[in-house]
């Protein structure tokens, strides 16, 4: 705890704040613009850190990595437009919060869970890297699985009171998971000779699509203004208090996000979508979820902001990347000398730790940014239609061309928002199809590759202690929504 | 006689002054890299890395951008119809434009290209968990009672190809590969024992080497690697085994003319000896080992066939 005493004073020096300042700044920045994500704003700040201190350089890209996701959630609220695939879940209850008047409300919400979320991933990456890392490698292809299929599972619980369409919606994502090249295989399926979809269908392109044209189109029948009651009601703090009247929900979102993140290859775009999922399915009125829900807002980003430190646990203590940012993070680092890997801790304790206590620091910065800018930003939502139509068409389309600089991202976009618009009209939700999309691969490599393991024997996906744990619980997931009623009327009928 | 010969050097001195070169103002705008990833990544890493000593001695901007896409397949069947003026150039880990090739129909022709050069060299090592096999004859040994799960860095990569060529060399009958995308889940489900060895690129498992939770067992190379140098060669152990070069290098588009390539080459063959750029490869642990024009050019004409063999393996 000494060596966390010192890095703490090494982070107060002025030009390690101006670092922490500037990367947090730079980080929401990166995460409003949609398509430049976490991965493109380090790689593009590498020339200007090259001549800093190392510690101070990781400072820089750690704040500005944790703060990108922040940002993300901005754009997410106000205007229905994902700074990046994690805040995809962000905008189900976020934007219907914005539409009633309440964006300060769930700006609040988010800068509070940017500080809950990432204060407790924090502490768990403090404390217990080294042994989250050694709980990730107990995760084989068949233990990946079963995690894919448990949170699959929660599509029972998004699509409840519509189950046909939310399947329908669900077994579409699933299918259009299988497009692009077969990892298993070797080949390219469902591609049609079209070398943009053959790494399999964009997910940011494609959520552009489905929120932030939908979206647009949708505003484009009405010449109001995104907040229908075209006024501001509730403010920063309301959202900041609201968020601590849920502790179970934080706590739950929190370490699954945790979870989500420490395991590598699941990634954030799909922490917060299982959070909401998961709140959604143990709330008492579900129903009110994706209709400007708080607590859908805070499930979403805890999970998220928690996952970021999740995802640095493998990073740092094994040097294995979980997702495309953490790999930008690893090369960074490696390139200030400092090698991730069970021994960074005893060979560069004191960068490591001066990383640690900047990103815990960027948490609160994140939620200090917040309180100022909430109010000033939530007036977006008060613009006219015929002014904000044209910007989040504008800024969102240039995000999807920005990530290959092609056109055909922008059609891509374009094509997914025309098929969120038909869903909106047809009464389907999103959700179960970006569930299938995001976890659809998860599920099918992972499967090919534990019967490959194992010679084509199934007792594989039972074998671990693991495995079991997870085929009870998601039994528990599909079956307990009848067990309770079913409780119920047994105990009743012996009154 | 001696006259004759000071009056030819005098002309073709005069020649070479006056003739009217073709890149002779070359290069007098930006010139552009294309990296055929995102940026982040190794090949994006190691282009930021070393554009700026190019612009040093190229005396022009370098520009770099990214066109991430189907493994750079995009990438190359644009860079086939680029003009071939020397403000366009291409880098990516040579021979993955082969493989692609080998895998269904593309727009281009790696063998088209025009190399200019390459700065660095990598080798695939085979890993096995540090609590398993102790030596190479164990490992061996234990291969050919049953078949071993091994992990890849993907199906059809180059991890693949240099495990099927050992798997024949060895004489191991059979092993269960189990593909992944890119190595850092390959090498974590070994550091898991859920697989019994990994084939995965030296750089990808040095943090698990050096902490003892991997053990690398053979490096398939002509020489050690300096950063894990007690790692043996497959020569030492009596094999004779051809390997793939995996090259980070810098090609031109196809037909671009000799004295543009010259410049190119000198500019990138200076900028790869630069001090600077030594100290971030060390701290990357990239073997740097300069690869002339000429010789990418054997590289790429080598590998054709050899990778051709293994074609109907990939595929499979």
């Amino acid at each position: 705890m000494d060596v966390f005493a010192q890095a703490i004073g090494f982070v107060l020096q002025w030009q390690n704040l101006a670092a922490l300042a500037g990367g947090t700044f730079f980080g929401i920045i990166i995460g409003v613009l949609p398509g430049l994500g976490p991965s493109a704003g380090m790689a593009l700040s590498i020339p200007l850190v090259m001549s800093w201190h190392p510690a101070t350089a990781l400072i820089f890209m750690g704040a500005l990595y944790k703060s990108s996701n922040y940002g993300g959630s901005l754009t997410a609220i106000l205007v229905n437009t994902p700074g990046d695939a994690s805040n995809a879940a962000t905008i189900l209850d976020g934007y219907p919060m914005c539409q009633r008047g309440m964006g300060g409300v769930a700006l609040g919400i988010s800068a509070t869970a940017a500080l809950v979320g990432g204060t407790i991933g924090m502490i768990c990456l403090i404390f217990a890297a080294p042994f989250f890392a050694d709980f990730a490698l107990e995760f084989g292809p068949a233990e990946y699985f079963l995690t894919a299929v448990l949170a699959l599972s929660l599509i029972a619980a998004v699509v409840q009171g519509a189950t046909i369409k939310g399947l329908i919606a669900a077994g579409l994502g699933l299918l259009l998971s299988t497009v692009g090249f077969d990892v298993i295989a070797g080949h390219l399926r469902y591609t049609f000779d079209w070398a943009p979809v053959e790494d399999g269908i964009p997910l940011i392109q494609a959520l552009v699509g489905l929120f932030a044209v939908t979206q647009a189109l949708v505003l484009a029948e009405s010449a109001a203004s995104i907040s229908r009651l075209a006024e501001l009601s509730g403010s920063f703090w309301e959202g900041a208090r609201t968020y601590f009247r849920h502790p179970a929900i934080m706590v739950r979102s929190s370490l699954l996000g945790l979870f989500v993140g420490i395991l590598p290859g699941v990634g954030q775009s799909s922490a917060g979508l299982l959070a909401w999922a998961d709140a959604k399915r143990v709330s008492k009125h579900p129903e009110t979820f994706g209709k400007g829900e708080p607590v859908g807002v805070l499930a979403s980003e805890t999970a998220t902001n928690a996952c970021m430190p999740g995802d640095l646990v493998c990073t740092i203590a094994l040097g294995l990347p979980g997702s495309v940012g953490a790999a930008v993070f690893l090369g960074v680092m490696i390139i200030f000398g400092v090698v991730p890997g069970p021994l960074v801790f005893t060979n560069k304790p004191e960068v490591i730790y001066s990383l640690f206590a900047a990103l815990f620091l960027t948490s609160f910065l994140i939620f200090i940014i917040g309180m100022t800018l909430a109010r000033r930003l939530a007036v977006v939502t008060l613009l006219p239609n015929n002014l904000i139509v044209p910007l989040i068409l504008v800024v969102s389309l240039l995000g999807s061309f920005a990530i290959r600089n092609e056109m055909y991202d922008v059609i891509i976009s374009l094509a997914f928002g025309a098929l969120g618009y038909v869903m909106l009209k047809g009464g389907f939700t999103p959700i179960p199809l970006l569930l299938g999309l995001v976890l659809g691969e998860m599920v099918e490599t992972n499967y090919h590759r534990a019967l490959l393991i194992s010679g084509g024997s199934y007792s594989i996906f039972y074998a671990s202690v693991i495995c079991k744990v997870l085929v009870l619980l998601t039994i528990l997931s599909l079956v307990g929504p009848y067990l309770g009623p079913f409780w119920k009327t047994l105990t009743q009928g012996e009154k | 006689m001696l006259k004759t010969l000071k009056c030819c050097a005098a002309a073709a001195a005069i020649v070479l002054v006056t003739m009217p070169v073709y890149g002779a103002d070359y290069p007098n705008k930006p010139v552009r890299l294309i990296v055929t990833a995102a940026p982040g990544g190794g090949e994006d890493t190691e282009a930021r890395a070393i554009a700026p000593f190019v612009e040093k001695h190229l005396k022009a901007q370098v520009v770099i951008e990214n066109q991430p896409g189907a493994g750079g397949k995009i990438a190359f069947e644009k860079f086939q119809n680029t003009a071939p003026d020397g403000y366009s150039l291409i880098t990516y880990t040579f021979p993955k434009s082969i493989i692609i090739e080998h895998q269904g129909k593309t727009g281009y022709k790696t063998k088209d290209f025009t190399p200019i050069f390459a700065w660095s060299r990598s080798s695939q090592i085979l890993i096995v968990n540090g609590e398993t096999w102790k030596t190479f004859g164990e490992f061996l040994k234990a291969a050919k009672e049953k078949p071993l799960s091994g992990g890849l860095s993907g199906r059809g990569s180059t991890t693949h190809l240099m495990g099927l060529i050992a798997l024949d060399e060895l004489g191991i009958s059979k092993v269960n590969w189990v593909p992944y995308e890119g190595s850092a889940g390959s090498v974590a489900a070994l550091a898991g024992k859920h697989l019994d060895f990994t084939m995965s690129l030296a750089t990808s498992a040095v943090p698990l080497i050096q902490a003892g939770k991997l053990r690398p067992l053979l490096l398939f190379s002509d020489k050690r690697d300096p950063y894990i140098s007690d790692v043996p060669i497959p020569k030492e152990l009596g094999y004779d085994m051809k390997f793939i070069p995996t090259l980070r290098g810098v090609e031109a588009p196809p037909k671009t003319p000799a004295d543009i390539v010259k410049i190119l080459e000198d500019a990138f063959r200076k900028a790869s000896q630069e001090q600077g750029f030594i100290d971030i490869a060390a701290k990357r642990k990239m073997v740097l080992e300069p690869v002339g024009s000429k010789e990418y050019a054997k590289a790429v004409a080598d590998s054709y066939p050899f990778i051709a063999k293994f074609q109907a393996m990939l595929t499979k």
